[in-house]
Formats: C-alpha cells, structure tokens, sequence
C-alpha cells in the first residue's frame, strides 16, 4: 500500500478543537504541551471583510528535518515513509531541538525531562488505521490520504511543500 | 524571575531559565549548532503562530473550494472485538456527555476504561466524536465524583456533609417527602430535570407515576417553543431535522453549530464542500457564519422581524411554491397580508441588517432547491418565540421544502418508547388529572409551556414556581427532587433562584459532581456517567431514523444509575407498581415496539428504519386541518395571534427608551464555547486548557470608548446585578451590542445578570438574548 500523507485542508475546519483532545488521549498526555493545536486567527478585518480563519497546527514531518539535524544525540530520526520520531529513550531532555524546529513543533515535556512532539500516530498508521485526529476530525480538515489522491484533490495549486504534512486552502489561488 | 531568564521577544512569556538557557548554549557550543542562535529568542508557540500566518498571508479573498473527500462508513470495523494492538476490549456504546448521542466505542482493559473513540460502524458519525466525547474518561474517573450518597449536617449551604448509606438516604426521603405532602398538599412538591440524556422517559414515567408537576429541562428556554411552533404548522417538528445529504442550500438560524451540534456540523461541511450554499443568521462571525455564503448580522432579538421581511420578498416576488401551497396550505392570504406589514425597509430598522441582504438571503433560500433551515436556542430566548418559530416553519412551508429529499423532513416513526416528541406518553394514563393540570404552575398564563401543542414536557414556569416557594401563592412550594439540574447556574435569575431554593424545607439532588445546585441540598445522590448506563435511545434530532445502544462498561462503586435511582424512589414512595420492577424490565418495556428484546437489540446493536420522503401525500398532515397551517386555528382558540409577528423584546432601546438611558447596550447571552456543555465540563482539566477563561465579545470601538483593553477584566451590569468576564474585542460585534458567555460558575455567571420575570407570551420563555446592560472596566 503506498504511503499516505496527511492532508490539512484550512476551508473545512470548525475550531471544534477535537483533534487536540484526540492526540491528547491516544498518547495518553495530561495538561501541558500541546502537539497538535487549533490556531484561531481573528475575527479581524481584511480589505473591508470580516474574516475567521481556524486550523490545526501539528508538525509536518519536514523532509529535511532540522530537528534531526540539531539533535546532539541523534535521537530523531525520519522513518522511510517520511514520519520523524524522537526516541524518548534516547532524548536526554537538552532542548535544543526545541529551538531548532521553525514551526515550534517540538515542545518539551517539562515533568519528564523529554522532548516530545506529534508522532502521526505512527503505532496506528502501522495497524492500518488513520491517525486520531484524522478519525475524529468533524469538520473533514484532517484527512488521511495518498499522493494521488492529493494531487488530484489539491489541483496542484494551492498547497505547501512536499513533506508528509500539508495545508492546502483555497484562499491561496491568488496569493499564489 | 531570576537574572537570565529569557523572555520571548514576541509574545514576552518565559523561554526558559537562565540555567536552561546556559545548558542550551552549551550544548549549542559544543556541538557547533551555530545557526540555532537566532531561533532562540522566540518561543515555540509564538513561531507555530507565525508559521500559521504565513500560511494563510494578508490579501485573502475566497475563491473555488478545494474538492473533499467525504467520510465513509466503514464496514470492516465490527462493534465488539478485542483489539489486538492495544490488547483492550472494544465496546460499542453511546455517548452522552450532550444529548446529541453519538456512537462511541469504549476502549477496556483490566476493568478500567483506557479510551473513548467513535465508532466508524456508525452510520451517523462515521466514526468522529468531539472534544468533549473524547474527554469522557476524565468525567467517568474524575476525583471528585461524588461516590456516596451524602446528607448535609451543617446548615444549609455550608458544606458539612456526613456519608450515608442508599438504604438510609432512600428512607430519608421517603419520610421527608410524605411528611411534606401532608402538611402541604400535593403540589408542595415539584421535580427538576435536567437536559435530555437518555433518561428523560423514565424521568417522564416518574413525574406521571408520581402525579407531580415539574420544571422540565429548562424546555421554554430550549426547544419547546421552536417544537411547538413547527408542530402548530405543520404536526410534525419538522424544523429539527433538516436533511443534510441532499440539500443545496442551508439556512442556518441562530446556532453555531460547531460548538452544540458536532454532528450536524459534520454533515453541514460535508454538504458545504459539495457546493451546497450556506447562509448563516448571528450577531457575531461564529465559526459557522465564517463559512458562509451570506451573513446576516442581526439585531439580537429580532429573529421574527427577519423571518416576516424574508417572507414578505418570497411572497411578493412570487418566489413560493404555487403548486405546494395552493394544495397544501391554508390561510395564505392571511399570511400574505401579515408580511406586507414588513416591506424591506421596515425590516432593516428593526434588524440592523441592510435591507439588500434580506432580500439577497430570501432570493437564495427561496430559488435554490432544494433548501433546508437549521434552527436552535435563539429562537427561543427572544421576545416571541413561538413567531419566530411559526416564521421559520411557513418559511420552509411556502418554498415547498417540507419533507422533500434535502428540505427538511418529518422524521420516520422509530420503534422505540419516549422519544423526544412522545417522552410524556410513556405513561399516559397517571398524567396529573384535569383539575391539577389547570393548577400546574403558570399554565394559565403561558398556555403552550404547559404542553397545549408538544406535549413533551409540560412544564411549571420558573418565574412562577420561584415566586410560589419564596411566597406560598398561589399555593405553597416546599420541596423539590432535582435530577440532573444544576439550577442555581442554569436558570435566569441565578440571585432568586438560589434564594427559592435555599428557602426549601426539602432538597434532593442526584448528581455527578459538586455543583452550586448541590451545595444547597439536604440529600445528595451520586449519579452515573454514561459509561456506567445501558439504554436503548433515539434522538430526531441528529438521527432521524436510528434507535441507537448505549452499554454500561463499568461500574463505580457507590454510584447508581439514573434509571436504578428513580425506580427504587418510586418503590419506597409507594407507587412502584406504576413504574418497572428492575432497569431490564424497564429496558424491554421501551423497545417493545421493535419486537425485540434489551438481549436481542444488544446483539443488534442498532436498529435502522428507511427515511423516506412525502410521507403526508397519501393522509396529509398531523394537524387538526391535515394540511399545513399558516393560519393557525389553535393559537386563535387559545385567544392569540394566528399569524407571526414580530414583538420588540420587552427591554430593548426601541420598547424601553427610559432604561437604554442608564444601560445603553444590548445583551446577548448563550454562547456557547465548543469545548463546554451548559453548566458542565469546566472542571474537567484537558478541555479547560484550551479554553481557560470567560470571554465577553466587545467590539473595539465599545472597549476603546470605555478604555478597555483586550483581556482585562470587565464588569457587565443589568438592573439584576452584575458580572465578570474578560474582554475578547473584535470587529465582527456591533458595537452597540455585547455577548457575554454563559454557565460558567461563580461572578462570571451570565445569569447573575439576566431577566426571568418578563417573559415571551404562551411558552414563558426568558428573554436572554435580548437584555439591557451597561459595561466598565472592572475595579479589582
């Protein structure tokens, strides 16, 4: 079965913000950091139009990863189907990771000493099923599918990047 | 803050210490990272938040929508298996921490429940559940569930409570409760309940068994009204079930449903994402109206106004459906005469909406088809609810969408007992008898809240029933048994609320938790969550056409379900016979209609009926013409207007000049935050993460005229008292308008603050929507 990439599609989210809370039970997280987290942005005023924009952020398994990169202990690593996971035996808590992630996608877990960031639900994928927030996602922002099927879907406009994680939106034909 | 510390340069929150920052640097050094160095004085949040506004950039206009896939059903997926990666049982379930009832999936493992999913089998929610459903195992093993049955030894309201026994607190209030009944009469007793939740037939059976009245689920302020209305029209509450899957048009009228409705948002996405066209009415941008096509910001209270403009440009313009209403309505001249009465520019006065938008709004619903309205909680809290209701229905009626494929349907008979439209026919024949029924509290005056048209939950009017405990007329009130209610939060005028309450002689309460509501009881009960219930349900308003399982997984000890609570009750108090010998007993009874058996329908898991479409061609409509009422006979009986019409809010600029003097903006209230329920959910620490404080909407010309900054806190004050909240200023409220949020406990409770004695005509409802305030930057 070819790999699949998660799609994060801007128009459809709700803010009902179940992803959260869905990433936070299947890695079993209490209050704290954040992995994946629901960003609002307004209401503000653009041009005269009143606008909303909400959508989860999570980390977009980059596909040079500088995490990996920065870490001292090689720690992280980027699996074959692209996702990037840091070996929590291994992570020794040092938190330059942290600061070498440009989407502040790494956060630290302050109680264990560990740095921590979204997994893509890696253990799931490996059974054959979507990551949580894929499942729950209302809204059908999250979605869990091949490359063809993004390319189709994606018209090959308005997207970012080629890595496993990608926003697309229709708001960006003309920015584009 | 100690010397080192490195603060964001963007947001100024706490990096890190200098400590870290020197064993950041030194790893840094050490490992020749250089190129880190500018990163790190800015803190992850704050470039996730860049990162995202680089994203969606400046110059947005919105074009084509990205094509969608939409969620399928999935059919591998069985409701009962062991699941072999995490080695838990899977039980299928229904969750309940709304009253939508989705289908969930409990994850066990060694008697103790690891998870709560959704259930991809489902052909409701294809496997999705919200925030609040998935943080359900935070409210199931919560510390400080109640887990016994308390009595209160202190005085009343001061939190000395000593542990009892079931036995001993059944026996208690059996002998509290006669010892009341025959001091004061009958109705010295009234019963609460709470919202919807699957046990509200058996709450219904109780009531009647009982021969008690009750204040329902809060009904003239939630669904009463806009049910009442839609059965007045059309004799089916058709206005709750829109059919998502085929409309091209959704008309969606006061609710968000993003944060109350997940399930409808889910289908409405859907819809939306194969191009069917939305128009959303609310005085802010919710996150429903951010997605639509039109807008309509309306004046809060004015819902009725709307409706009749709308009505009056599709019948002028001959946009109805000739042929639906010549064979199928009746008193279309009247109605058609009635909305002359509001030409555009009438209806732009009393709405604040540009009359151009109306007409936009009504032309769309009107001419695409098939269209739907989604309708909730603001048509009830307004100064005319059942006209605004009627409004919406004869909407829908004159464009010819009533129960066609995409318009909105007459949900199919389920075979199920005590559905939300028939919960009080569980058990007929012990309903109170004429005589009391006339005496139940504020029935004469508020004809429709005591079950006239939907008699689902014939209800005391709160107004009325406070003034009956704090003065004894029209006769005395001296005991209540709430279930499920946290009234002390829930219902307008929190201040007299508790006040009647705390005057009680007698008070019992089942409950999960702590609530202000229990604080001032004598006896409390420990109830159960929805994990620890077993029922079989059916809810029209999400699902039209299933009667769906929900299992108990586990038991806490100490805590007994709803059902177990109100039939062991009704055996001390000595009409057992009236109710059911055991949950099974009861459980069967209600799924008799299906022929099944409780063992059986578990096996089944679900039971399905088609949804079909023109179900009044061959015998017509439920009402007493068998047609579709724009002029309605009933309400002309009960000596009121046959026709809607739009009434000013009894405290509003227009109808109250004198008090819009001291308390210049209008209050809105209701609001509901995704992450919450009603009056519940606060306590549960995942979900209060994301939404920590009460926000009151100010709009940035309000705050600046009042030196309000975002986030301070600021007081609102009605002539009922006032409370706080902090100041969320954003461009999209009139600033002649402010929203408060609702349910949250303590100073921040709108209700503290809103109205309940001047009510809507025939249901009683409270007018929150539409209320005078002023606001100042709070003094702390």
């Amino acid at each position: 079965m070819p790999d699949k990439i998660l799609m994060v599609d801007i128009d459809q989210c709700i803010g009902c913000y179940t992803c959260e809370i869905a990433c936070k039970q299947e890695n079993e997280m209490g209050t704290g950091p954040r992995w994946c987290r629901v960003l609002r942005v307004g209401p503000r005023e653009i041009q005269g139009e009143l606008l909303l924009d909400i959508f989860p952020t999570l980390c977009i398994h980059c596909d040079n990863p500088t995490c990996v990169y920065f870490c001292p202990v090689g720690a992280i690593a980027r699996r074959e189907d692209g996702i990037v996971l840091i070996d929590k035996e291994q992570c020794t808590g040092c938190g330059v990771c942290v600061y070498g992630c440009p989407y502040g996608a790494i956060l630290m877990d302050e109680e264990e000493n560990i740095a921590g960031k979204c997994s893509l639900c890696a253990s799931r994928i490996d059974y054959g099923l979507e990551p949580s927030c894929v499942q729950h996602c209302i809204g059908g922002a999250l979605q869990f599918i091949t490359e063809e099927e993004f390319v189709r879907i994606s018209q090959g406009t308005h997207m970012t990047g080629t890595s496993k994680v990608r926003y697309v939106s229709s708001k960006w034909k003309l920015a584009l | 803050m100690t010397s080192g510390d490195v603060f964001c340069q963007r947001c100024g929150n706490l990096i890190m210490s200098g400590k870290t920052q020197t064993e950041v640097l030194r790893v840094i050094n050490e490992n020749r990272l250089d190129e880190l160095r500018d990163q790190l004085m800015i803190c992850p949040q704050c470039r996730r938040e860049m990162f995202s506004l680089s994203l969606i950039g400046s110059d947005l206009k919105k074009v084509s929508k990205v094509p969608y896939v939409p969620k399928r059903r999935s059919e591998d997926i069985r409701p009962l298996k062991m699941d072999s990666r995490t080695g838990a049982e899977v039980f299928k379930s229904e969750c309940f921490i709304c009253n939508s009832g989705c289908d969930a999936t409990v994850w066990v493992k060694d008697g103790e429940v690891v998870k709560v999913e959704g259930d991809p089998s489902s052909p409701v929610t294809k496997g999705v559940l919200c925030a609040k459903g998935l943080a359900s195992k935070q409210i199931l093993y919560h510390p400080k569930r109640i887990k016994h049955p308390m009595e209160r030894i202190g005085e009343r309201g001061e939190g000395k409570w000593r542990s009892i026994s079931w036995d001993e607190a059944l026996d208690l209030i059996t002998n509290r409760f006669k010892e009341i009944e025959n001091i004061y009469g009958q109705d010295s007793i009234v019963l609460a309940q709470g919202t919807s939740r699957g046990w509200t037939a058996c709450f219904s059976r109780f009531t009647n068994a009982w021969g008690k009245q009750r204040t329902g689920p809060g009904v003239a302020q939630c669904a009463l009204p806009r049910i009442s209305a839609s059965l007045l029209v059309t004799g089916s509450p058709v206005m709750e079930c829109p059919d998502y899957e085929y409309t091209n048009c959704m008309l969606v009228w006061g609710t968000n449903p993003p944060a109350t409705w997940p399930v409808k948002a889910m289908s409405m996405m859907q819809a939306r994402a194969r191009g069917a066209r939305l128009i959303v009415i609310d005085p802010i941008l919710s996150e429903t109206a951010s997605k639509a096509d039109i807008w309509l910001k309306l004046r809060p209270g004015t819902d009725a106004a709307l409706g009749l403009g709308m009505l009056n440009v599709i019948i002028s313009e001959g946009l109805f459906d000739k042929g639906f209403v010549d064979k199928w309505c009746l008193g279309f001249e009247e109605l058609t005469r009635r909305a002359k009465e509001y030409p555009l520019e009438r209806a732009e006065e009393i709405t604040w909406v540009p009359k151009e938008v109306i007409a936009k709004a009504a032309r769309l619903y009107a001419t695409t088809k098939p269209a739907s309205i989604t309708q909730a909680l603001a048509l009830d809290q307004n100064g005319d609810t059942i006209s605004t209701g009627l409004c919406t229905a004869m909407l829908a009626a004159i464009t010819g969408n009533i129960d066609t494929p995409g318009g909105n349907i007459i949900p199919p008979h389920l075979p199920v007992l005590g559905g939300l439209i028939d919960s009080d026919h569980v058990l007929k024949e012990r309903c109170l008898s004429k005589e009391r029924h006339e005496k139940r509290l504020g029935g004469k005056e508020y004809p429709l809240l005591a079950g006239e048209a939907c008699v689902t939950f014939p209800t005391a009017h709160n107004f009325t029933l406070w003034k009956a405990i704090l003065t004894g007329e029209p006769y005395p009130v001296r005991a209540m048994y709430c279930h499920g209610n946290n009234m002390a939060i829930a219902y307008p005028n929190s201040r007299m609320v508790t006040e009647a309450l705390r005057s009680l002689d007698f008070f019992v309460v089942a409950d999960l938790f702590m609530t202000p509501t229990v604080e001032i009881a004598d006896i409390v009960l420990p109830a159960a969550s929805w994990m620890e219930r077993s029922i079989a349900t059916e809810n029209i308003q999400v699902s039209y056409n299933n009667v769906h399982l929900q299992q108990k997984v586990v038991e806490l000890d100490g805590c007994w379900t709803d059902y177990k609570i109100l039939i062991e009750l009704a055996k001390r108090l000595g009409f057992g016979e009236f109710m059911f010998r055991n949950e099974e007993e009861y459980r069967d009874h209600i799924l008799k209609p299906s022929g099944m058996t409780w063992q059986e329908f578990k096996e089944k898991g679900i039971i399905s009926v088609p949804l079909t479409f023109y179900k009044y061609e061959p015998n017509g409509f439920n009402t007493q013409s068998g047609k579709v009422e724009l002029s309605i006979q009933k309400l002309m009986d009960l000596a009121s207007d046959p026709l809607p019409t739009y009434r000013e809010p009894s405290e509003s600029p227009v109808s109250t000049p004198e008090v819009a003097k001291e308390y210049p903006l209008i209050l809105t209230t209701g609001a509901r935050e995704p992450v919450f329920r009603h009056s519940e959910l606060r306590n549960v620490p995942l979900l209060r993460e994301i939404w920590p404080n009460p926000m009151v909407k100010l709009n940035p010309q309000t705050a600046g005229d009042l030196g309000i900054n975002e986030g301070d806190l600021v007081m609102v004050e009605t002539p009922r008292g006032s409370m706080t909240a902090k100041a969320w200023i954003r461009p999209d409220i009139d600033p002649r308008v402010v929203q408060v949020p609702t349910h949250w406990w303590g100073d921040s409770n709108a209700n503290l603050i809103t109205d309940n004695e001047k009510c809507a005509p025939l249901t009683g409802s409270a007018q929150l929507r539409c209320q005078l305030c002023r606001i100042s930057r709070g003094r702390f």
